[in-house]
């Protein structure tokens, strides 16, 4: 297994946001102020042990948008740790998009998924509308190596030790551990892919109009926001590093 | 494989699970004649075990447990689908509820069979259930895989889920509660008839006229 240098690492903005262009043509304007927080102090942030942004935006003019955030936190020069989401307004039920992409000398950690706002055992039409869209990039993707080893698809474990994340996740989630350096950047395709189909489900998006709906899909969709919010593994290493307050404000905005 | 005593044995594995409980026969007007049978039990408003052969080359076998629905437990999927080369599995024990919202019965009957999901990670093969509408009804610790028959071995070890999954959840059966008030009763109604619906969509689809339909809705 080869290992990569900290400077050799991906830059995850440039290659996933900026090069891809995927959010040209979106009118953003930076979201200051989110849950009460001001948010200006995770546009960039610089301590001995980490500096990085994390960039909330919402829409200009749209309401169907709560949050577009987008970030890294550079660890140490050891680890990069980066993310996308992507959160619908309250009024909407768009699943939420969601990128863990996280690099370390010895491999990437990542993944990506659109997580479902509603139970889809009971919902078969949610899946049809929001998720079947990703059944050919999920199936093209997943044999990512890493993703795929030894004939084995081991997509939807990464999160093996943590249960609550996996109710979370979408049947079409791409997630694992990719090693290899000439592969790690094969993932940044699928969440480009990933993400460009949520912006075409987000211009065709209507309010949600049933009250009995939209009170089921708005109380998954808070439980799902808190238990990443309170318990997400990562959050610990933000909270070792900025304390408490930051930590709130950061992993609100990513998740 | 038109020796067909060389296919695993599937019915009998399940079936001696399944003694651990007294089972009670029922539909014996839409079983006979058919490798089918369906029971009920304490606290389950139906069991069923089926297997069928599709010409000289598959073996299909299903197992199904579903709760009477006043009671707060999972519910049980076995399907196997033998070929010569390779078996086609999958074997769930599935919430009967939100098992994001009701975080205490996520803890109680998934996260227990997490050591299971977790030690079939290992099975060669192993892959998320590849039909789209059947991954949305599995719960967080399904184990499915396409398990290549490299030696005769592996038809058994290819069982060994759906023996394991099934012998824990009989585990749960014996100590299961009540569904906590009327509303819980619903959730649970409503979420094993999607359930249902979703497998039996998918037997049609999988196999066609492989299944009659008596089968199929004495399985699901």
């Amino acid at each position: 297994m080869a290992r990569v240098d900290y400077k050799d690492m991906i830059k995850f903005t440039e290659e996933a946001i900026v090069k891809s262009k995927l959010l040209e043509g979106l009118d953003l304007v930076p979201l200051e102020t989110y849950d009460g927080m001001d948010t200006r102090s995770a546009w960039e942030f610089k301590t001995p042990m980490a500096s990085g942004f994390y960039k909330p935006y919402t829409l200009k003019g749209s309401t169907k948008i709560e949050k577009i955030t987008y970030g890294e936190l550079h660890y140490m020069r050891r680890a990069i740790y980066s993310t996308i989401n992507f959160t619908a307004s309250d009024d909407y039920d768009l699943p939420v998009f969601s990128v863990e992409f996280d690099e370390s000398a010895t491999r990437i950690g990542a993944t990506v998924d659109f997580m479902p706002l509603v139970d889809l055992s009971l919902h078969p039409e949610y899946q049809e509308k929001y998720l079947s869209p990703l059944a050919d990039l999920w199936r093209k993707y997943r044999t990512i190596p890493g993703l795929t080893k030894e004939g084995r698809c081991l997509v939807q474990r990464r999160y093996g030790p943590w249960a609550w994340a996996r109710e979370t996740m979408s049947p079409f989630s791409l997630d694992g551990r990719i090693e290899e350096p000439e592969d790690r950047i094969k993932i940044i395709d699928a969440i480009i892919g990933y993400a460009r189909v949520w912006l075409d489900l987000l211009k065709k998006a209507e309010p949600v109009k049933d009250p009995v709906y939209k009170q089921e899909m708005l109380n998954r969709k808070k439980v799902m926001q808190k238990v990443y919010r309170d318990r997400d593994p990562g959050g610990e290493v933000i909270k070792k590093i900025f304390g408490d307050e930051k930590h709130h404000l950061f992993v609100s905005i990513i998740f | 494989m038109a020796d067909s005593s060389r296919w695993a044995p599937y019915r009998e594995k399940m079936q001696e699970q399944l003694s651990q409980i007294q089972l009670r026969e029922i539909h014996q007007e839409l079983t006979a004649g058919k490798n089918l049978k369906a029971y009920t039990a304490d606290k389950i408003a139906k069991i069923a075990i089926g297997e069928c052969c599709i010409g000289d080359s598959r073996h299909i076998g299903v197992c199904t447990v579903f709760p009477l629905e006043t009671y707060w437990l999972p519910l049980y999927v076995s399907l196997w689908d033998e070929q010569e080369k390779e078996i086609t599995l999958l074997v769930d024990v599935a919430p009967t509820v939100d098992s994001l919202i009701d975080e205490p019965f996520r803890i109680k009957y998934l996260e227990s069979i997490q050591p299971l999901w977790e030690k079939f990670a290992s099975l060669p093969g192993i892959v998320p259930f590849e039909d789209d509408g059947v991954r949305r009804v599995c719960s967080i610790i399904y184990t499915a895989a396409v398990v290549p028959i490299e030696r005769e071995g592996m038809r058994l070890a290819a069982l060994a889920p759906h023996t394991e999954y099934l012998n824990s959840y009989i585990e749960f059966v014996k100590d299961a509660p009540a569904a906590d008030g009327e509303a819980k009763v619903k959730e649970i109604r409503r979420k094993i008839a999607a359930v249902k619906s979703e497998y039996r969509s998918y037997l049609q689809r999988a196999y066609g006229g492989g299944f009659h339909e008596d089968m199929i809705n004495v399985l699901f």
